[in-house]
């Protein structure tokens, strides 16, 4: 276990004041701040955050991207998340797919998606999750059969994140029966979200949101040519994405625009309590970035990484949820998703979709026990 | 100090390990330190890390006197190096006076204390009350910030000059109270920048770094005795409601330890507010939640004297309350960052590690 402190280099600090200008020109200063990666679906933004070269940034220029680091990838995306900019087109897009099309996507794969994912165009979601298929991801009851040139695929996926805006989903299903080890005959294939036999309807979230959706699949046929990496390997590509989506800022900043807000707002001079709760919150928030920054160093350094991200992403997701109890301990006001503070806002919509931060991209109870193996080595 | 870092740490786990071992540590607790591995660091020249070698210290920064710490922190070493680089040999250095073979302690300011001088440079007259002064009993010296006045002066005082009224920490290290009415040899105005705000500053930035080696010391113990001690049949790290307690305590044992590592580096050459108070409070709440999910993990065993979980445990519960609470970190850094205003938040919550290593 090693998390080690990073300076960060010149470059890096004058890519940071690039996107800092960038976003004082892009952010009206009464534009409503989102709560990190559930911030508003916004093309047109995602397209001129591409144009300045911070999309798919990490991926090789011959496939569209900048061929940045992991750091500087961090950075862009610190610097988004603590702005509440509207990155919900891209995100997932930029932090999942891209690199695992890199990785385990067909040449032709990677030829189509990549420059359009690095251009802010092709939108992705994720299709894991299932009704009786949470956690235990291996128990995905989705099938594909083998027909001429391709697949027919049938099932259904749940809390499909953006599915009824964006492109594509990857879907994990099974491509061969379960016999014996159930993490065998399993892959992901790229399904395009307006086939015929996808049917997308909403699941409207506790605050009202339609944010997530159930996308039911009939009998859509999937060529040959979308089968994402080896058939097969569905599981070892799908373990591999989580953990590399696990540790970013994504994990510890959710809830920074409604601390910001609070202080902006704040009577001044602060109440004893008041002080507290911000010198509190500041120091974490400093000292979780930084265990975050060094697994995205560690990882341009090619170190190994097994237990960190677990424990980053554990750390930070749980120190959101203690940040919004703080902030209404000390706000003293009754929460109004409508109301004319901005920081009642974002609070209510903290207090509303909190209880997600520990739940996506894999619960707090599954981290544990990733984490715990990776501890004892 | 020419050492490179990692190497410090070494060094001095090489020199203490046996001497602050846990038996050692045990035998040590009556006597309010532990003299044998205090002598022995001081004859590597550990005990004067970060005093410049001219003021007859042994050179290095403060980064290095951290390392130093945490080392000390890890074995549970009752020594006051702290006090000694950190405290006393800066204060006496910056004021141009040597610092004697030592321990040196100092006093940084306890709400309640009150100093007064008197006289000028022919006889200086001390009349102070002193609480909670670590390691009073053992030290050679006591520095100390006195007014004459007005006028705050770096004065030390001999130890027969002083009474001392014996207190301890949860952890049975002298914190003393100490009296002072007395002609004393040594006074001379506190330099620019000497006062007790940075003095306390620097007793927490030790304090955090001895409490980030106690915390990683603890996640070793944890992991090492739940993967062998077993209950129904299998060791009880199987169990999920155990491993909850171990990557809890990991978590916050390598939290606690990165702050002090970006405070520690960015003190070169002095110590900021925002990087120490984040350290002291980030340390001081991982204390509490670690010593419980640890002694909760230890089930009895724990609880008892010989054990090495409660050395340290009760050295947490001690550390993380002086040279200020969580609360009052907490509290200073608010009302600074409050003052500051909402746009400059994120700039400096940004702003890490800055100085590199050499
Ligand atoms: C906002 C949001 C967006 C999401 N977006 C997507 C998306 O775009 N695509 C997608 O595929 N999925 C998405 N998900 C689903 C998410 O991945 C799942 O919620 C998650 O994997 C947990 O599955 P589940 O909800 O079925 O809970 P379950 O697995 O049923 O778990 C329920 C409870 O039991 C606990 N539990 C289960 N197994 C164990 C065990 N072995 N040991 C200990 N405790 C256990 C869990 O920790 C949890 O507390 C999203 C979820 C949220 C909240």
């Amino acid at each position: 276990m090693r998390f080690a402190t990073t300076v960060l280099t010149p470059a890096e600090l004058e890519l940071r004041a690039q996107v800092r200008d960038f976003l004082r020109t892009e952010l009206p200063p009464e534009h409503k701040p989102g709560l990190g990666m559930a911030a508003e679906h916004d093309p047109e933004f995602s397209c001129k955050l591409a144009a300045a070269g911070w999309v798919g940034m990490a991926i090789p220029p011959k496939y569209g991207g900048r061929g940045r680091s992991v750091v500087d990838r961090f950075i862009v995306t610190e610097e988004l998340l603590s702005a509440g900019a509207p990155i919900g087109a891209h995100f997932v897009a930029d932090r999942q797919t891209a690199p695992v099309l890199l990785r385990y996507g067909s040449e032709a794969q990677r030829e189509y998606f990549l420059p359009r994912i690095c251009a802010g165009e092709c939108w992705f979601s994720l299709g894991m999750s299932e009704p009786d298929s949470g956690s235990d991801l291996a128990s995905v009851r989705t099938t594909a059969r083998q027909v001429d040139g391709g697949w027919l695929v049938n099932g259904t996926k749940v809390w499909t994140s953006g599915a009824h805006k964006n492109h594509y989903f990857a879907v994990l299903c099974r491509t061969s029966p379960a016999d014996g080890d159930r993490h065998e005959g399993l892959s992901q294939l790229i399904v395009d979200l307006s086939a015929a036999g996808v049917r997308i309807s909403p699941i409207h979230f506790l605050n009202g949101a339609h944010h997530f959706n159930e996308v039911s699949l009939t009998d859509v046929f999937v060529p040959d040519g979308m089968v994402l990496g080896q058939l097969g390997s569905g599981w070892q590509q799908v373990t591999s994405e989580l953990s590399y989506e696990r540790a970013g800022p994504d994990r510890f900043l959710s809830v920074f625009t409604t601390f910001r807000h609070y202080l902006a707002e704040l009577a001044q001079p602060p109440s004893p309590q008041a002080a507290r709760a911000i010198g509190s919150l500041a120091a974490q928030f400093w000292t979780i970035r930084q265990l975050s920054l060094s697994v995205a160093r560690a990882l341009d350094e090619g170190r190994a990484m097994r237990a960190e991200p677990a424990l980053v992403k554990d750390i930070g997701t749980r120190f959101e949820q203690r940040a919004i109890e703080l902030l209404r301990s000390v706000a003293e006001t009754e929460l109004d998703p409508e109301s004319d503070s901005m920081f009642a806002r974002l609070l209510a919509e903290a207090v509303l979709t909190g209880p997600s931060f520990t739940l996506r991209g894999g619960t707090t109870e599954i981290l544990r026990s990733v984490a715990r193996k990776g501890l004892r080595g | 100090m020419s050492e490179h870092r990692g190497s410090i740490a070494e060094a001095v786990a090489g020199i203490i390990g046996e001497l602050s071992g846990p038996e050692a540590v045990r035998l040590a607790e009556p006597h309010g330190w532990n003299e044998p591995a205090w002598r022995a660091l001081a004859e590597a020249a550990f005990t004067t890390v970060a005093v410049p070698e001219e003021h007859g210290g042994s050179g290095g920064d403060i980064a290095d006197a951290c390392e130093v710490l945490t080392a000390v922190g890890r074995f549970a070493a009752a020594v006051p190096v702290a006090e000694n680089c950190l405290l006393a040999g800066w204060a006496l250095s910056s004021a141009g006076l040597a610092l004697p073979g030592g321990p040196v302690t100092m006093a940084v300011g306890h709400p309640a204390d009150t100093a007064v001088l008197r006289g000028n440079t022919a006889s200086w007259r001390l009349n102070a009350r002193l609480h909670r002064v670590p390691w009073a009993r053992q030290a050679t010296h006591i520095a100390l910030l006195a007014d004459l006045e007005e006028v705050p002066h770096v004065v030390l005082v001999p130890h027969a000059d002083a009474e001392i009224q014996p207190g301890s920490n949860l952890a049975g290290e002298a914190r003393d109270g100490v009296v002072v009415d007395a002609v004393v040899p040594h006074a001379v105005p506190a330099p620019a920048g000497i006062d007790t705000g940075t003095l306390r500053l620097r007793g927490a930035l030790g304090r955090a770094a001895a409490m980030s080696g106690a915390l990683a010391r603890i996640n070793e113990l944890t992991l090492a005795y739940t993967g062998t001690r077993q209950q129904f049949g299998r060791t009880i790290d199987r169990f999920q409601a155990v491993q909850r307690h171990i990557v809890r305590i990991a978590e916050h044992a390598n939290a606690a330890a990165i702050a002090v590592e970006a405070a520690a580096a960015n003190a070169r050459p002095l110590p900021d507010v925002f990087d120490v108070a984040a350290a002291k409070i980030v340390c001081g709440e991982a204390s509490g939640i670690v010593a419980a999910a640890a002694h909760q993990a230890h089930g009895a065993i724990g609880m008892t004297k010989e054990y090495e979980l409660g050395q340290l445990t009760r050295r947490l519960w001690s550390w993380r309350d002086e040279f200020g609470t969580e609360a009052l970190w907490s509290e200073l850094l608010g009302e600074q960052l409050a003052a500051a205003g909402a746009a400059a938040l994120w700039p400096r919550i940004s702003t890490g590690r800055v100085v590199g290593n050499e």
